[in-house]
């Protein structure tokens, strides 16, 4: 799996999380809450995608991802 | 879950279960919960008390488990009321005469003659038209919030507002979104990304994690510039700030600029419950619609006729808020001299921010027990993992002495430990 198809993945659970987003305007290099999504929305993107890749990544190591890019990059390093 | 990672993970890991059924907890929560470093950690939570919460207390539970006295620097009992003789009393006096539950919801059989006056008494000293009483804290700004907004409408939330704002929005139905902390101009940023919709912001006097108060005057300008009304809930900060006790409004003098009144009975007031005070039309509404107040069972009697106490003995005079300060100050100035970190703390909420490291935390948590000092860690995912850290209740009841004796095991047990010099 590639970082690319991951960032797919958080896109489609962003748009099942927030009404009024165009995913096709959504920036990897973006946040989240730059789109809208509030603390309870970025966890339930951060979970879904996460049972998608059936991965557990602690919370804790999650904190300092600032873009989608990263998050990306962040759970890539648990696929196994 | 390897062995090696077991202290990366953390509550916030598993709040959704992928197990097949609901009834069986996510597998590897199962095994994460049961390891000995992790049950040491949760040891502190639920810790069985056996006397009242005065600043010298018993305590059990925890890695230690035998009952033993501590000094007390973790309960709410912000001024003494909880254990106050005249409240103890109207208490008991209440008891043997309504009994002890209220045996219906408020607008059923569950209003008593206490309930009435409570409300008329709070809704005067928060110079109001009406209160509604709720039968706890969370469930008064639950029952507040989801009652006042529906679908469409935009919650704009600061980022570090108490969960109960949180589910209150999700309940409603209502769009959820927070700006920084305390930072007007992401207030006004953020109102102004939501213009056109019904909005209302939520904002906390004093912060019960970082005991930071809320910078009312400036977000209030941008609330005003924006036609939005706020909505401030003065869980911690009723009956502690203001020249009277009315709260951080009174302290800023912008009591008349708020939107809505929110405060709880459990903090200073010493008891249990919450209360939402407000224009009679509103509060009138909101009665009808705010499903926690209709279908909860209401405040006991008792439990009413002692905070009708609280409140007389809390604005009868300054005493006790004095005393408060007083101690806050005292506090303060021992922990600063150590050279910890109290964040940004001005209230008589201290934290003192240890760090990232969990396992240290608990460390320092286990120590500090032992040397007889209740004084609970605060984890992550309730903190930023950055900053986990102690929390310190200052009480009105503590002696000067209790403050140096408790000042002195904080010296030996966290700051030696993190390096910090200095004397208390």
């Amino acid at each position: 799996m590639t970082k690319e198809e991951i960032i797919e993945i958080i896109k489609k659970h962003l748009k099942d999380n927030l009404d009024d987003i165009d995913i096709d305007t959504v920036s990897a290099d973006s946040s989240m809450r730059d789109y809208g999504a509030n603390s309870l929305d970025m966890i339930e993107v951060v979970s879904a995608t996460m049972r998608e890749l059936k991965i557990r990544v602690p919370r804790s190591e999650l904190a300092d991802v600032q873009t989608i890019d990263a998050l990306a990059a962040k759970f890539l390093e648990h696929v196994e | 879950m390897k062995p090696e990672d077991v202290l990366k993970f953390s509550l916030a890991d598993f709040t959704y279960n992928d197990s097949d059924g609901v009834l069986n907890p996510p597998e590897d929560f199962n095994a994460w919960i049961q390891d000995p470093r992790v049950a040491t950690a949760m040891s502190f939570f639920e810790q069985p008390l056996h006397n009242s919460p005065k600043p010298r207390t018993e305590l059990s539970g925890g890695h230690l488990g035998k009952r033993r006295p501590v000094i007390n620097l973790t309960s709410y009992n912000y001024l003494g009321l909880s254990t106050h003789p005249e409240v103890v009393q109207a208490a008991a006096q209440a008891l043997m005469h309504y009994g002890v539950g209220a045996s219906g919801a408020a607008m059923l059989s569950g209003t008593f003659d206490q309930h009435v006056l409570l409300a008329q008494e709070l809704a005067a000293f928060k110079g109001q038209d009406a209160c509604m009483l709720f039968s706890s804290g969370y469930g008064g700004n639950l029952g507040a919030i989801q009652g006042l907004l529906q679908k469409g409408d935009v919650l704009v939330v600061d980022s570090k507002c108490h969960r109960s704002v949180v589910d209150g929005a999700t309940l409603s139905g209502a769009k959820m979104v927070s700006f920084a902390h305390n930072d007007a101009a992401s207030l006004d940023e953020t109102l102004a990304r939501h213009a056109g919709k019904r909005r209302m912001v939520v904002v906390e006097g004093v912060y019960s994690m970082d005991g930071d108060v809320a910078n009312l005057p400036a977000l209030l300008d941008v609330c005003d510039a924006h036609d939005v009304p706020l909505y401030l809930d003065e869980a911690h900060s009723s009956l502690v700030y203001g020249e009277t006790g009315r709260g951080l409004g009174e302290h800023f003098g912008v009591e008349d600029r708020i939107g809505v009144h929110f405060g709880t009975l459990s903090k200073a007031f010493g008891g249990v419950g919450g209360f939402v005070c407000g224009e009679a039309s509103i509060m009138r509404y909101l009665k009808c619609y705010a499903a926690s107040f209709q279908f909860s069972c209401a405040l006991p009697p008792a439990i009413v006729a002692a905070m009708r106490k609280s409140l007389e003995v809390a604005t009868r005079d300054n005493t006790l808020r004095e005393k408060l300060w007083a101690n806050v100050r005292h506090f303060r100035s021992n922990l600063i001299a150590m050279g910890l970190d109290i964040g940004e703390s001005t209230s008589q909420v201290i934290p003192i921010i240890v760090g990232s490291s969990g396992e240290q935390l608990i460390e320092l948590a286990m120590a500090a027990q032992e040397r007889g000092l209740y004084l609970q860690p605060i984890d992550f995912p309730a903190v930023e993992a950055h900053s986990r850290r102690f929390r310190i209740s200052v009480s009105a009841q503590l002696s000067a002495a209790d403050i140096d004796e408790a000042s002195n095991i904080i010296e030996d047990v966290i700051a030696r430990p993190l390096g910090l010099v200095g004397a208390a």
